[in-house]
């Protein structure tokens, strides 16, 4: 019984694992954003609150 | 010699050769052993009644063997030294070939006449209990079972030599794998030497012989007063039983062919069995009887631990056992010594190695209850356990002292295989509560290594599946920039850089690798990328840092001159790449940088994590399987490493 219900897990594990290969998943991914419509004009981009978030780098 | 049909000297009556190698007939009318000699008949003597011993063969009865019929002409009773009798019917074949077939605790033996060179069997003082005896011929080498002494008893009908009453023999059982068997008769001289093997009643045709009458003993019991206390005594094998216990005074009693004579007393209530003697419950297809119960023990550094077995009867089977240790349960039988190979702490037992686990002199304690032997409290073998569990084989190996005026040493070795019983199975076939038990029995099976399979299985696919994505995944370069920046104004400032716009397809991951001259130095990139069209965004991070140097003369380095990140593919679009990025701890200075973007990059990290997490179980359950069979051995007297995993 024990056995049973691990080979089933481990078959949707692996699943899981095929899945993310075909669509290009990734563990540990940053979240994701939405620019607001205003932030982007015809040349670029304005600075904006939301990329500054802060630097962690360095000595 | 020929068939004959004449007259008893002794009584008149009318006796019959049937056999034209029989030397004996026993008169069924005066049982005078009445021998035929090239000119007359002649009287050697009465023998006695053929005590009843249950047996489902009798004369007369017909079966076949390898295709060639037989008529059992024949019965000889042989009286153990141990107690108790066996039977040896003499088989007269169509073909005119003649063989025995011996009964012995409801196992069967068949066996025919050796012609060979009988000189060269040992004597039976030069024999001993295991020792291989390469001049008698078999698959392997038979090993010797027992040195017994026996007495011829009884006999009727035809035998084949001239029968003694009383006469005393030595004999030798040997043992061979493919239940091969074979006696050493040393009442000859040269010593015969028979050869077969185990056989069964189906074997030999003769698996209805007398069904309904056995069926019946099975439930019928002979009630007898004790010789003790006159409390009553029901013998449930009566035929069988040379030992009961009293259960009204605690006494044992001697049981002599249905005479009864008090031993010893064993004292009130010293140990009580979980299972009622008397009890029928069902094993292996087949409803046995508890018929005894005795209390065992071995000393160990100091210390003496004590388990208990029941016997257990069936009168179509013969008897088996159930082994109650440290609450432990095992169902055990006997097996063919020939079958087991010894090879020091491992023994070899139909292609499976048993480890060993206990050896140690097992003394009796107590009984209760009927057995087939004259069993004694205080009555001590030599006991080896070897386990494979679910299975454990014992050996036991009993010694008698040479007899008065004799250089034999009589004995026997026997081995028998237990097979672990769960107690919810026990308390559910004979309706009784036990007492669960505390620690790992030397046979007690792991009950969840079948789940090592399914890893194996599972990891197959998993590599499969991997292997699969690994080939019809295929990398394409999307952009590679170098970005130059202006010296930063402070250690705080940040400098900002957009790339040109780019297009990422769907369903793609997405590998970002920055590469920078840093040099003892570190700059950090902050990236985004932004679909053009909807505004989404994806962040990542990339710290590029390089240190090297001279530390105890020795030369150091960490980081490097690259890093990479990979992310999750995003929806098809054209994109922008933003950067902003810092440095030090030259600021001051100027900065490069290239980023490089492909995708659909084989990805391990998500290999490796699926290869984690359906490894986590089978981990944990390998971490308590050494647990558990640290905690077995712990208690083995060769226990030494708990390295035995392969044993399960």
């Amino acid at each position: 019984m024990l056995g049973k219900a691990y080979f089933a897990i481990g078959l949707a594990v692996i699943l899981l694992f095929g899945a993310s290969s075909f669509l290009g998943w990734e563990l540990g991914t940053p979240s994701r954003e939405v620019l607001p419509a205003d932030a982007r004009g015809p040349n670029g981009y304005r600075s904006f609150h939301f990329w500054h978030y802060g630097f962690h780098g360095g000595k | 010699m020929t068939a004959l049909t004449a007259n008893c000297p002794s009584c008149g009556a009318p006796v019959n050769f049937k056999s034209g190698s029989s030397i004996v007939v026993i008169c069924a009318y005066c049982r005078t052993a009445v021998a035929r000699t090239d000119r007359e008949l002649r009287d050697i003597g009465r023998v006695a009644e053929i005590v009843e011993t249950g047996s489902p063969l009798q004369l007369g009865l017909q079966g076949t063997w390898r295709a060639v019929n037989f008529e059992l002409t024949g019965r000889a009773q042989m009286g153990h030294e141990a107690g108790g009798v066996w039977d040896e019917w003499y088989a007269t074949f169509a073909n005119g070939s003649t063989g025995w077939l011996a009964e012995a605790q409801g196992r069967f033996y068949l066996t025919f006449l050796q012609k060979i060179d009988r000189n060269v069997i040992p004597p039976p003082e030069r024999l001993q209990l295991g020792m291989s005896v390469s001049s008698i011929p078999g698959l392997t080498p038979p090993i010797v079972a027992e040195i017994g002494f026996a007495q011829a008893l009884g006999a009727s009908g035809e035998i084949p030599y001239e029968l003694t009453p009383g006469r005393t023999f030595y004999y030798a059982d040997l043992s061979g794998s493919g239940n091969m068997f074979a006696t050493i008769d040393f009442s000859d001289t040269p010593p015969s030497v028979y050869t077969g093997q185990l056989v069964t009643l189906a074997e030999l045709g003769l698996a209805d012989a007398r069904a309904a009458e056995r069926e019946a003993r099975m439930v019928t019991a002979v009630s007898l007063s004790c010789p003790n206390c006159g409390g009553p005594l029901a013998l449930h094998a009566p035929d069988r039983t040379e030992r009961v216990g009293c259960p009204n005074c605690n006494s044992l009693i001697d049981v002599n062919q249905g005479k009864l004579s008090f031993l010893k007393s064993l004292g009130a209530g010293k140990y009580q069995p979980d299972i009622p003697v008397g009890a029928v419950a069902e094993f292996e297809g087949a409803n046995y009887l508890v018929l005894g119960f005795v209390v065992r023990s071995v000393e160990i550094e100091g210390l003496r631990y004590f388990w208990s077995e029941y016997l257990l009867y069936h009168p179509h089977i013969g008897f088996r056992w159930l082994v109650n240790s440290d609450n432990h349960w095992s169902f055990v039988q006997a097996v063919a010594p020939g079958e087991v190979s010894d090879e020091g702490n491992r023994v070899q037992f139909h292609g499976k190695s048993f480890r060993i686990f206990q050896d140690a002199p097992a003394r009796v304690e107590y009984v209760m209850g009927e057995f087939y032997w004259k069993v004694e409290v205080g009555e001590e073998v030599l006991a080896a356990d070897y386990v494979k569990p679910p299975e454990m084989l014992s050996r036991e190996v009993t010694r008698n002292p040479p007899r008065e005026g004799s250089k034999v040493e009589t004995g026997e070795v026997n081995w028998s295989l237990g097979r672990y019983v769960p107690r919810k199975e026990i308390e559910k076939k004979f309706n009784v509560r036990l007492q669960p038990p505390s620690n790992v029995a030397p046979n007690q099976p792991f009950l969840y290594k079948s789940i090592y399979p399914y890893w194996a299985v599972l990891v197959a696919i998993l590599f499969i599946v991997g292997l699969f994505t690994l080939v019809v995944s295929g990398s394409n370069d999307v952009m590679t920039r170098n970005f130059s920046f202006e010296p930063l104004q402070n250690a705080e400032a940040t400098q900002v850089a957009f790339s040109d716009p780019f297009e990422l397809v769907a369903r793609r991951n997405i590998r970002v690798q920055a590469t920078s001259a840093v040099s003892n130095s570190w700059i950090y990139v902050a990236g985004d990328f932004i679909n053009d069209d909807t505004g989404l965004v994806q962040t990542f991070e990339l710290p590029v840092e390089y240190y090297y140097g001279v530390e105890d003369g020795e030369n150091w380095a960490e980081g490097s001159q690259s890093a990479r990140t990979l992310l999750s593919a995003l929806p098809a679009g054209k994109y922008t790449l933003r950067l902003e990025t810092q440095w030090g701890p030259q600021f001051n200075a100027p900065a490069n940088i290239t980023i490089k973007i492909d995708q659909g990059h084989t990805s391990f990290f998500n290999f490796l994590m699926a290869l984690l997490v359906i490894s986590i179980v089978p981990l944990g359950i390998g971490f308590w399987q050494f647990n558990f069979e640290r905690r077995r051995w712990s208690e083995s007297m060769f226990g030494g490493s708990s390295s035995s995993s392969s044993d399960d």
